[in-house]
């Protein structure tokens, strides 16, 4: 194919694109919605995955909640004795006034309404090893080891529901992206095949004025890869927004469930990654749209 | 340069749409294909440019066996091929020009070469004026120029025509033939299926009667309806032809006072 028949194809894909207004944006409008739920479900299930496989870095850590009638020298003997443990790292000491300070001012109207402080010190030990937790939590929480302490929680458990949580995403994700991907691509593939019906007077001219059918193809195929490259960009920026914002609300509650875990999948990669998926999709989907027209030789 | 032995078409549904036609056009020559609707021309261009393929029988265009040829060669034969239609066929989206274009962009000619060509087939059918005007802009006459223009572009040795003067009026669709004829003195070959008598009249070309699949009239010279040799003494005369029953027999030919009835008409 010469320089000049690639630049007039490449110019009738876009002629075509422009003159098929409504039709292109019908097109890219469910390229686009197609997308976005692969596009989110994809990025929802890679991010708890991400978390599951970061969390136990990050609670590793036991909290040691000390009786509130225990001294502050009682404290420091627990902090002395729990260091010594196994599988301990370090320990950490917030004071029950730290502790207050912190509140009255996350919850100024709640703390307003308390007289007294009734919050007790805290011990934050980090374990060593995150895969066992479990002995080191009931050491401390052994009364004849440790009387002043009340009470033990660990984020053992959490780390525990998290990654059989991601377990869950991570298989119903798999499953569902795979649906969700054929699903994008029969809308795509029904979509361009509106595009093409459309254009089968053309199509039909193409083929009795001596057109080859890679010829006829090329432009085709060409929409379908804009529409489909459009379409995730468009997404992306929705799934960038849209994970931007839930993230924030993640943020503004506070749990403890999800940190905050750099993603390795940034900005650029997943626009790119969409991109990809879309251009790919626009493509077979086109292929295949078309197939039934050319055949009619 | 086109060639048909004993070829039949038939449907999935058992249709026959041809019926062991054989035939043979000349280079250069102008050919009217007539008959009722439903008698098999459409057909028969059809296979002339590999649109349908025969069920038995040889079909060979432009040097081409087209029951040997491949798919992928189909388009490289097709350009040896001018087409017209009844509904022009133009791309509404396109000027004259790039409608004429088209055909020779689409087959991968340099730019140069479309430049030079496109202007000398819009003079040869007369619509150099009006380059940039869009198919909506023009009559229906222009726009068959325009659809013959865009056929003749590549220069093709063969034009088939089905209808040309379907939708045009009268004196329209005298020019458009005179166009053709002017073609067909250049050397191109033209095969015109038509239902238009007062054309086929006024060219007096070889005729080709088709009746329900069946080749049944092949006449030099000859005007849309069949010509009877006075027969006074036979008033009911009844030429006998292969394969054709009574009614359609009746329908063709009919004794001199009765003969006007065009062969369309008369199969209504």
């Amino acid at each position: 194919m010469s320089f000049g028949s690639l630049f007039f194809l490449i110019q009738e894909a876009f002629f075509n694109i422009r003159r098929n207004g409504l039709m292109s944006l019908a097109a890219l409008g469910t390229v686009t919605v197609a997308l976005t739920v692969l596009g989110a479900s994809l990025w929802t299930a890679y991010r708890i995955n991400e978390v599951a496989q970061d969390e136990p870095k990050t609670f590793n850590e036991v909290d040691v909640f000390m009786s509130r009638r225990a001294t502050r020298a009682q404290t420091l003997d627990v902090i002395n004795g729990v260091k010594k443990l196994p599988n301990v790292g370090s320990v950490r000491l917030v004071t029950k006034e730290t502790a207050w300070a912190e509140m009255q001012r996350r919850e100024p109207k709640l703390t307003q309404a308390m007289d007294t402080n009734p919050l007790p010190d805290k011990l934050e030990v980090e374990a060593v090893d995150p895969s066992h937790m479990d002995p080191l939590v009931r050491r401390l929480g052994r009364k004849a080891e440790f009387p002043d302490v009340a009470d033990v929680t660990a984020a053992s458990q959490e780390v525990k529901m998290l990654l059989g949580l991601a377990r869950l995403v991570k298989a119903v994700g798999l499953a569902a992206a795979a649906g969700l991907f054929v699903a994008t691509l029969f809308i795509v593939h029904n979509t361009i095949r509106l595009t093409v019906f459309a254009r089968r007077r053309e199509i039909k001219i193409m083929q009795l004025v001596g057109a080859t059918p890679g010829f006829i193809r090329f432009p085709l195929l060409l929409e379908g890869v804009f529409h489909g490259v459009v379409g995730a960009g468009i997404a992306g920026a929705l799934v960038l927004y849209g994970g931007h914002e839930v993230a924030r609300f993640i943020h503004e509650i506070n749990t403890p469930l999800v940190g905050d875990v750099p993603s390795r999948l940034g900005p650029v990669e997943l626009v790119a990654g969409l991109v990809a998926i879309g251009a790919l999709v626009g493509l077979v989907g086109s292929h295949f749209a078309m197939r039934r027209f050319l055949k009619q030789v | 340069m086109i060639d048909l032995q004993d070829v039949t078409v038939s449907y999935r549904d058992n249709t026959l749409a041809l019926s062991h036609v054989s035939l043979s056009v000349k280079k250069g020559e102008f050919v009217f294909v007539v008959g009722p609707t439903g008698a098999g021309k459409s057909t028969f261009l059809k296979l002339l440019y590999r649109e349908e393929r025969p069920t038995s029988g040889r079909v060979v265009v432009a040097g081409e066996d087209l029951n040997a040829i491949a798919l992928n060669a189909i388009p490289f034969f097709r350009r040896k091929l001018g087409i017209v239609f009844q509904d022009f066929g133009l791309l509404p989206s396109k000027t004259v020009y790039e409608n004429v274009a088209f055909a020779l962009r689409v087959i991968g000619m340099p730019r140069q070469e479309i430049r030079r060509k496109v202007p000398v087939a819009l003079e040869m059918v007369g619509m150099s004026h009006r380059p940039d005007a869009f198919p909506g802009q023009l009559s229906g006459g222009e726009q068959q120029r325009v659809a013959i223009a865009r056929a003749l572009v590549n220069e093709p040795p063969i034009l088939l025509a089905d209808e040309p003067t379907g939708n045009l009026d009268p004196d329209t669709s005298t020019g458009i033939v005179e166009l053709l004829s002017h073609i067909n003195q250049t050397g191109t070959t033209i095969v015109v299926a038509t239902h238009d008598t007062a054309i086929v009249d006024r060219m007096q070309k070889r005729v080709l009667g088709f009746e329900r699949g069946s080749l049944v009239r092949d006449e030099q010279d000859a005007a849309y309806r069949l010509r009877i040799p006075e027969m006074p003494d036979a008033p009911e005369s009844v030429i006998a032809l292969p394969d054709m029953d009574t009614g359609e027999r009746d329908a063709m030919f009919t004794p001199p006072s009765t003969a006007n009835v065009p062969i369309g008409e008369a199969a209504c």
